[in-house]
């Protein structure tokens, strides 16, 4: 069983997609370690935070150059880990096979893109259609999303999300009640955890110009960290040249791991690596050099474009 | 690095020389020379400098600020080129009020935190932003002194068309090259891109700048500027600049039994032709040596 395991893992790692039934019963095998997950999931120190990847797979090898091996290093992948890049079904099933391997040595929460109706749009529905011919393996996959555990807290001092705070949410214990396993809906407290952005120029709450969406300010962190008794919110969701940022005081850090977004934004990446005794230490990245992609880069033939 | 199969002959016969140095590349031509240059995005100090100066909190998530194309008529000193700094003043001055997405109908009804700030910036980017343009002239001074004297260029409207036939014809192409100037993921329900590509043939050179703007199950708006140049031989080269801009909302064109889904809309070329027109102007500048 476990062997069969490790051939498959092996084979992602190779970046080779699995056969749809091998993906049918690893998803059903990683359903039953997942339900028993809490929305706020215990993680314990040290651990190696992780922010966005998106399908870029290539990167994520760098990414476990620079972290090291999983089970050497315990990690904690704060969701996106598919659409926009174009290895989504590899990079989703390496993480995968890894938490079925490795239940207590890897942590995958949930991004926004974890979600049915985003990965129809952003590649993730496509590169499935496209490499195995039918929605089936989507299916598979887009049915273990809701499994996905909604956060984590690292030694009960680090919170860890994807994308930030609801104001429908002031205790950790009002997230472990959420019922979480169902598509990721348009509004709520699920919703917002997925989907919020810390924002500068607000003291308290903003809504967003698209007219859904909020922002928290400083204010609003710094009550949240209070009342819940941690240091600060480790988070995700948004592009950062410089791969981390702190905000508000040092009381939320932003940490994005996918470099050279999109494959021509030219950022770095990063990964916090945390010690037994929460010290910090950011790891900064770049991209993986082109020869190590498998395939050479293309030459566009003339676009006689009108 | 998009590195085209250029003919040595076909350059040789064209008069054309092509060069390429770290992130800059182009070509020298019939007079001309064309050049695209390809940076990283903006870095946060950046980022805020462009704050400042733009009087905004908000900018594109992709700003790649130092990208551009320029195209120098070398003996006029006429320079035509694109930047994101420029389009983003137009964005600025242009202020579109929000476009609302589909979630905001029912975001009306939630229980909404007291002390709530609502954000009223055009999130969306549009601008109306053209290209950018001068003519630098040498003049004489007194006593042999050179002072550069710069202007820019008056476009004329006209009635003549872009020569899409001959565009159409498979010339060999010398150059090309495509640079984005800014890209939004508008936080996954859209996308908002500014980017401009440009050709090169023994003949002419030919440009589009397109803005395109997708906002989920919302609205799609594309603007694009064309810019078509034959090179006169000892005739003055007149620039011809086409603007069109089109736009349509997700529920008109399924009334007209398009697809209501956004996956449907990747590609902006492929859709174009469904979008209703909005604005169409042709404007010219002869260059005078």
């Amino acid at each position: 069983m476990s062997s069969d395991l490790d051939r498959q893992i092996e084979q992602l790692k190779r970046c080779e997609p699995l056969k749809e039934s091998e993906v049918k019963a690893l998803c059903l095998k990683a359903m039953e370690i997942l339900v028993e997950e809490s929305n706020v999931q215990r993680v314990d120190a040290p651990v190696t935070i992780c922010g966005d990847i998106h399908g870029q797979f290539y990167d994520m090898k760098e990414l476990f150059k620079v972290g090291g091996d999983c089970p050497k290093t315990n990690y904690l992948f704060l969701g996106d880990f598919v659409d926009r890049g174009f290895y989504s079904v590899e990079t989703f099933l390496l993480l995968l096979a890894l938490k079925v391997r490795y239940p207590d040595r890897i942590t995958l929460i949930r991004g926004n893109h974890e979600s049915r109706q985003i990965t129809q749009v952003y590649g993730f529905y496509d590169e499935c259609l496209r490499k195995y011919g039918s929605v089936n393996v989507w299916r598979y996959c887009t049915d273990i999303f809701d499994y996905l555990s909604l956060s984590a807290l690292i030694e009960n001092k680090i919170f860890s999300v994807h994308g930030g705070l609801s104001p429908a949410i002031s205790t950790l214990d009002q997230i472990r009640t959420i019922d979480r396993k169902q598509e990721v809906p348009h509004d709520g407290a699920m919703c917002d955890l997925l989907w919020s952005d810390p924002e500068d120029i607000v003291e308290g709450w903003g809504l967003s110009p698209r007219g859904a969406g909020f922002l928290f300010g400083g204010t609003v962190v710094t009550s949240f960290n209070h009342s819940n008794n941690i240091d600060y919110i480790c988070r995700a969701h948004q592009l950062v040249m410089e791969g981390y940022k702190w905000m508000f005081n040092s009381q939320i850090v932003t940490v994005w791991s996918a470099p050279n977004y999109c494959y021509r934004c030219g950022n770095v990446a990063a990964i916090l690596e945390l010690d037994g005794n929460l010290n910090q230490k950011f790891r900064v990245f770049d991209a993986a050099p082109q020869e190590s992609r498998g395939t050479p880069a293309k030459k566009p033939a003339p676009d006689y474009f009108l | 690095m998009m590195d085209l199969e250029v003919d040595e002959n076909d350059l040789k016969a064209a008069g054309a020389e092509l060069f390429a140095d770290d992130g800059r590349r182009g070509i020298r031509i019939n007079g001309w020379l064309i050049e695209t240059r390809r940076h990283s995005i903006l870095n946060c100090s950046t980022i805020q400098e462009w704050e400042q100066k733009l009087n905004t909190s908000h900018l594109p998530e992709m700003v790649f600020g130092e990208n551009t194309l320029i195209l120098r008529h070398l003996s006029s000193g006429t320079k035509i080129h694109f930047n994101a700094f420029d389009a983003l003043c137009g964005w600025k001055q242009e202020a579109l009020p929000p476009v609302e997405v589909p979630a905001a109908a029912k975001w009306k009804f939630r229980s909404k935190p007291s002390q709530q700030i609502i954000l009223d910036y055009d999130y969306t980017f549009t601008t109306p932003y053209c290209g950018s343009d001068n003519i630098e002239i040498d003049k004489d001074m007194n006593e042999g002194e050179i002072s550069k004297e710069t202007s820019n260029i008056l476009w004329e409207d006209c009635k003549d068309q872009i020569d899409v036939a001959a565009l159409a014809s498979k010339e060999p192409i010398l150059f090309y090259d495509e640079v984005v100037l800014y890209e939004d993921e508008l936080a996954d329900n859209g996308v908002s891109l500014l980017t401009v590509k440009v050709r090169v043939m023994p003949s002419s050179w030919f440009l589009l700048l397109r803005f395109w703007l997708r906002v989920d199950g919302v609205l799609i708006r594309l603007r694009e500027t064309r810019m078509h140049c034959v090179f006169g031989g000892n005739t003055n080269p007149i620039i011809l600049r086409e603007s069109c801009w089109r736009e349509s909302t997700f529920q008109a064109l399924s009334a007209q039994e398009h697809p209501f889904d956004s996956g449907a809309y990747g590609d902006p070329s492929f859709i174009s032709q469904k979008l209703p027109i909005i604005m169409h102007t042709t404007k010219k500048f002869v260059i005078s040596s």
